[in-house]
């Protein structure tokens, strides 16, 4: 096309893409809140589009010709004397079709995100709404730094920037102490992530020497896993062993930021955010960095099928944790948080079982459906007056009309029930994952399967549930009966998003028809690499898949979808309180959450602070200044104190130890003389 | 005249000008010292872009040599590697930093409190100059009696138990150094010349052991590593704000720049003997460090905590002797200088404003204070070692600087010491917390003024360097490089002399070669 920059231009302009929202969150953080709310939006809107047109500009050229590279200027570079030089990072970003993917994501959903947050935080003072969209505009350039860094330590910038938005941004109405809290907790626990994420680095700088993703995978291509290294710190491990272990402590990364097991429990926390934060980062973007970090690095992670088993089994696992500790919570966001816990694991089993472009497809429609149901709570709560308990809820759908047909579609996308999108990324991810075989571990697949259908039976309840409850029915209280919908520009994103968790069907239809798979098509030129090898060794073999699978899996969401309305809107209406009574303490433990929080508390916090407390005490306190400093500060004291004796001016006292001194000197030398 | 002389010794002369001045209008002495620091920076400036860090130039620059006591040996000889050159610059970016900070805090004896200031510069600066074992010992111990003054003066209730702790702490293993430097100079053909010294050493293991020991004594107590660290929560807390900065900012860079340039160097047989015994101390103190700040209930005291954590990230750094952990350590000493002085400036703010330092006392204040609540995060986040901020650069270098050396259990040591970080970002936001979050309890915290103009130019320079160390941290590792690759080499060179395996530098990869890149960006 004429009229666009070339792909020279455009690569030479990708940082702008970036700098675009770092400068509005620059602009607004040192002026906005002199600037007034107006230009405050403007800025912070404007930022974004500017940031999404280039996004979509570069985009255009990596979808129909090649790959755009920056390369940058040098940032932490450090050489031996030996020249060797193993720390060597670069500012260069890398725009491939995973990058472009989810840079359009973050941008698009990012900038509709803003527009509802112009309105939907309007209540706040003018510093309050600066302050607001300075976090939200750096955590969108942070957010874009981790996507389109072209090695893992710059992807690890962007990684601790979005965390440290989000602890901003969770901390937002900072003098409520429990929101505080709330910030602190979600950023240390991505730090325990971060921890495992550093020394994944370090192992693979001993390994590869660099941290560059392209270096990376163009040297993992080359790579026997069998064979034994020879030379550096993993003489004597395999190949495979190595980055086994690397690839491992990635993970640990990466469930910190993705909140699996067992360092989840910072996400339902988070919600005590803004609810535009909880839609943008804690749903659409930043959680799923995890997901991006083990698709990129797809190569090395087909090297260690003991990571990709771990991989899966964790996310299957949490995937069906979250959901059902999703059926007893009663905050509307506190239910969409465990089920983004729970989407998030079938991301990991995509990711995981090899099926990248699946894992991937399910992260840009959860973006999709999971920010719609955000943004969709967020409308109710500002219609009910920031009330967000859904027992109190009930009958909305006629008091909000915009807001109910939206969250009705994206709760239909989420159980996955036919046609709309989640369906077929969700169930594309359980049908790589029923017919993968990872030679680590032959059943992680089909049981992963299997915990995944359950997860999936538990989606279809627990949104059914949500769903009922918030608008059906007659409504509970006072607030509900007189809820009032919100603004245009709160409920046009929400239409979008809607309009995009239904047609996104499009990109993962089944089959083989020219129409069909068109996103696996899309990013295969990303992962062919890691899919060449899954074949060969055989995690994956050759030919169609049967479609039962897929029946299974529409039979599934619709029931789970059926067994909800049963529940809670015809029919069975006393089952939830009998079930409750006739379980107490099972409901109890449900609706703590397990007491998983409570257990840390016990197991690894308390212990933690008796410890410092213990030995501050003990060993500063007691034995170093004790004993040691003011200890021997007394000594000399004491010796000072009897040496004094000897000098406090007592003449007849002077004059005894003269004539003992006397006698002394002469008996050594009349006694040693005269012998 | 030597640049370099000029440098060391215009706050000296500004001190002994102040001292004509009439002592009841402190105004004068404040205007003197902040000209006189700031001329000081200026001259500096000419050291900064003076400096050749090519491979190949002299080792030390800006050197003069004059005899002083010719009959025992001792010269002035002064000079500067890129190593002491980067604490130079610190040292005179902090000190008009600190004499602006004082502005309305300290109002009694305000000559005598600039005066201090001033010397206390001089010996600074002379500290990291000095190329005689004699000459670093005078300016070594002269630090020690504007510090005293400082604490003791001008500190806070408890002051004269700190005073005399600090002083007898270091004073006493500084003379065991006196001692070992005796003892080098009838050993090394009667000099006390360090470059000579260096070179004609001639000890048997077994003395350089000990002489290590000596040298090693009094440079861990000042660093200070565990367990010699109890002085320091002490000195911090009972400190006045300016005290503080200059005790966090640059003398506790004394003892890891001691081990830089004389411990190790001088000794290298005996450093490697110790290294993994110092390695194991830092990184527990790393950890122990970090577990203190939690139960301290005084804003000082748990900086002063952090500060044991942090500078055991920089010794452990210093013991992983591969080019990423040393330089890591010396990038770590200015960014400790920078957030920790940081740190100590904003505290010292609020002190003024509450005149408390209990963590109790204040709560939810960040409404009231918003640019003081951002500059205390920013410089929060440099400490935790965000990246983008300097501290990450530092923290980075050294972890995988010692992931990737040869020192035994160096991996071990790494996961271990790679917990401090997590650990960090529990007590630092506890910190910010406690102070800037939460409701308001206190009647008093109500209405507390924002930054001053004043204010903001003394915090602006920290925050400025946090962003650009963190960016761009080229310049100012550069000049790190070629004193870096010196001490390494001499550590290869003594390995060999012993006859020993290879233990110093950095592993090579596993991958032996790298196949080029595919054309056209493919991947």
């Amino acid at each position: 096309m004429p009229f666009l920059p070339t792909p020279a231009a455009a690569e030479a302009s990708l940082w702008a893409i970036i700098l675009f929202p770092l400068a509005g969150a620059l602009i607004n953080g040192l002026f906005g809140r002199r600037i007034g709310k107006g230009n405050a939006t403007l800025v912070a809107i404007g930022a974004m589009v500017g940031s999404l047109v280039i996004a979509a500009i570069a985009f255009y050229w990596v979808l129909t010709t090649r790959n755009l590279r920056f390369q940058g200027t040098p940032w932490i570079a450090v050489t031996g004397a030996d020249g060797q030089s193993l720390v060597h990072v670069a500012w260069g970003l890398l725009l491939d079709r995973l990058s472009g993917t989810l840079l359009l994501v973050i941008t698009g959903v990012g900038t509709l995100i803003h527009v509802y947050s112009a309105s939907y935080m309007s209540h706040e003072d003018d510093a309050g709404y600066a302050r607001f969209f300075t976090y939200l505009n750096l955590f969108v350039a942070a957010m874009l730094t981790l996507v389109l860094g072209d090695s893992l330590l710059l992807t690890f910038v962007g990684w601790e920037g979005v965390g440290l938005c989000s602890y901003l941004l969770i901390g937002f109405w900072y003098t409520d102490e429990q929101k505080a809290f709330a910030g602190r907790k979600a950023f240390v626990t991505n730090r325990v992530g971060d921890f495992g994420f550093l020394l994944g680095v370090f192992a693979l700088l001993a390994l590869f020497g660099t941290t560059s993703y392209a270096e990376l995978a163009n040297l993992a291509r080359v790579i026997t896993p069998e064979a034994t290294i020879a030379s550096g710190l993993f003489a004597g491990w395999t190949w495979q062993g190595a980055i086994t272990f690397a690839m491992l402590c990635l993970f640990v990364g990466a469930a910190g930021k993705s909140a699996q097991l067992p360092l989840y429990i910072w996400l339902p926390d988070a919600m005590a955010g803004p609810t535009p934060v909880s839609a943008l980062i804690h749903a659409a973007t930043m959680v799923t960095a995890g997901v991006y970090l083990v698709a990129r690095n797809s190569m090395l992670f087909t090297l260690a099928p003991a990571a990709m088993a771990t991989v899966t089994i964790v996310g299957a696992a949490t995937a069906l944790f979250a959901a059902v500790i999703a059926f007893t919570q009663n905050d509307i966001k506190k239910v969409l948080a465990y089920s983004t816990v729970s989407q998030l694991g079938f991301m990991f089993i995509g990711v995981g079982c090899g099926a990248w472009w699946a894992g991937v497809l399910h992260l840009v429609i959860h973006a999709f459906f999971k920010g719609c149901l955000f943004l969709g709570a967020g409308s109710v709560m500002h219609g009910m007056g920031d009330e967000t308990d859904i027992r109190k809820m009930g009958g909305l759908a006629g008091k909000m009309p915009h807001t109910h047909w939206t969250f009705l579609v994206a709760t239909i996308s989420a159980t996955g029930i036919l046609p709309l999108a989640g369906f077929w990324s969700k169930d594309a991810i359980l049908g790589y994952s029923l017919f993968s075989s990872n030679p680590a571990w032959h059943l992680v697949g089909p049981i992963a399967y299997g915990i995944g259908s359950l997860a999936a039976l538990g989606t279809a309840f627990y949104m059914t549930r949500l769903y009922w409850l918030t608008f059906q029915g007659k409504p509970r209280t006072h607030a509900a009966e007189h809820a009032h919908e919100s603004s245009f520009a709160m409920t046009v994103p929400l239409m979008v998003l809607a309009v995009l968790a239904a047609v996104g069907l499009l990109l993962g239809l089944p089959g083989s028809s020219p129409v069909s798979e068109l996103f696996a098509h899309y990013v295969e030129p990303v992962f062919a690499p890691g899919t060449e090898r899954l074949y060969a060794v055989g995690h994956f073999h050759a030919g169609a898949h049967p479609a039962w699978p897929y029946f299974a899996a529409w039979f599934i969401a619709v029931g789970g979808t059926v067994i909800g309305l049963l529940m809670y809107g015809r029919g069975w209406l006393k089952l939830p309180a009998a079930l409750a009574g006739a379980l107490p303490r099972t409901y109890r433990l449900m609706v703590d959450k397990f007491r998983v929080d409570e257990l840390y508390e016990a197991a690894i916090i308390g212990p933690l602070k008796s410890l410092a407390r213990g030995l501050w005490r003990v060993v500063d306190v007691f034995l170093i200044d004790g004993l040691m400093v003011n200890g021997v500060a007394r000594l000399v004291g004491f010796f000072g104190s009897v040496g004094r004796l000897a000098q406090d001016g007592d003449i007849q006292r002077y004059a005894g130890f003269m004539a003992l001194a006397a006698a002394a000197i002469l008996a050594t030398v009349l006694g040693v003389g005269g012998l | 005249m030597n640049l370099l002389t000029v440098v060391t010794f215009v706050p000296l002369a500004g001190a002994l000008f102040a001292v004509l001045l009439p002592r009841d209008e402190p105004g004068q002495h404040r205007a003197l010292a902040l000209a006189v620091s700031l001329i000081t920076l200026g001259l500096s400036l000419f050291l900064w872009f003076g400096f050749d860090a090519a491979a190949g130039a002299a080792e030390f620059q800006f050197e003069e040599q004059r005899a002083w006591m010719p009959s025992l040996g001792i010269g002035y000889h002064v000079g500067l590697d890129g190593v002491a050159l980067l604490l130079v610059m610190l040292t005179t970016l902090l000190v008009p930093v600190v004499v602006l900070s004082t502005w309305k805090a300290v109002e009694d004896r305000v000559k005598e409190f600039m005066i201090a200031i001033l010397v206390l510069e001089t010996a600074m600066i002379g500290t990291f100059a000095a190329l005689d074992l004699v000459l670093f010992y005078v300016f070594w111990e002269l630090m020690l009696i504007p510090m005293y003054l400082l604490i003791g003066i001008w500190g806070s209730q408890n002051r004269l138990y700190a005073t005399v702790k600090f002083f007898v702490y270091t004073f006493a293993a500084s003379v065991l150094m006196l001692l070992a430097i005796l003892f080098v100079s009838f050993n090394d053909g009667g000099t006390f010349d360090y470059v000579q010294a260096r070179a004609a050493l001639n000890v048997t293991t077994a003395q350089g052991r000990w002489l290590f020991l000596a040298f090693a004594l009094a440079f861990a107590v000042k660093v200070p590593m565990f367990p010699l660290h109890t002085w320091l929560p002490d000195a911090h807390t009972e400190a006045p704000t300016a005290g503080s900065v200059i005790l966090a900012g640059v003398l506790l860079k004394m003892g890891t720049f001691g081990f830089f340039r004389y411990a190790m160097p001088l000794f290298p047989e005996a450093a490697l003997y110790f290294r993994p015994h110092l390695a194991t101390l830092a990184t527990v103190g790393i950890v122990y460090g970090a577990l203190m700040c939690f139960v301290q209930t005084d804003m000082k005291r748990l900086v002063a905590y952090s500060s044991v954590s942090h500078l055991g990230f920089v010794m452990l750094g210093l013991m992983a002797i591969s080019a990423e952990g040393l330089t890591g350590s010396v990038y770590q000493m200015l960014n400790h200088g920078v957030s920790t002085g940081g740190l100590f400036l904003l505290v010292g703010m609020l002190y003024e404003r509450r005149h408390t330092r209990l963590l109790s006392e204040y709560g939810g204040v960040a409404k009231q204070m918003p640019w003081l609540a951002t500059a205390f995060v920013v410089v929060t986040l440099s400490s935790i070692g965000l990246p983008g901020t300097n501290g990450f650069v530092g923290e980075f270098l050294i972890l995988s600087g010692t992931f990737l050396s040869r020192l035994p259990n160096g991996q071990v040591l790494t996961v271990v010491a790679s917990t401090g970080v997590i650990l960090g970002a529990v007590y630092m936001l506890v910190l910010v917390e406690k102070v800037f979050y939460g409701p308001i309890r206190k009647e008093e915290n109500r209405h507390l003024p924002d930054l001053s103009l004043r204010e903001g130019l003394v915090i602006a320079p920290v925050i400025v360097f946090i962003v650009v160390m963190g960016l761009m941290p080229a310049p100012f590792l550069a000049p790190a490089k070629p004193a870096v690759d010196r001490l390494v080499q001499r550590f290869q060179q003594a390995e060999a002399r012993l006859g020993l395996p290879s233990r110093v530098g950095t592993v090579p990869t596993a991958v032996a070669a790298r196949p080029p890149l595919p054309p056209g960006g493919a991947y």
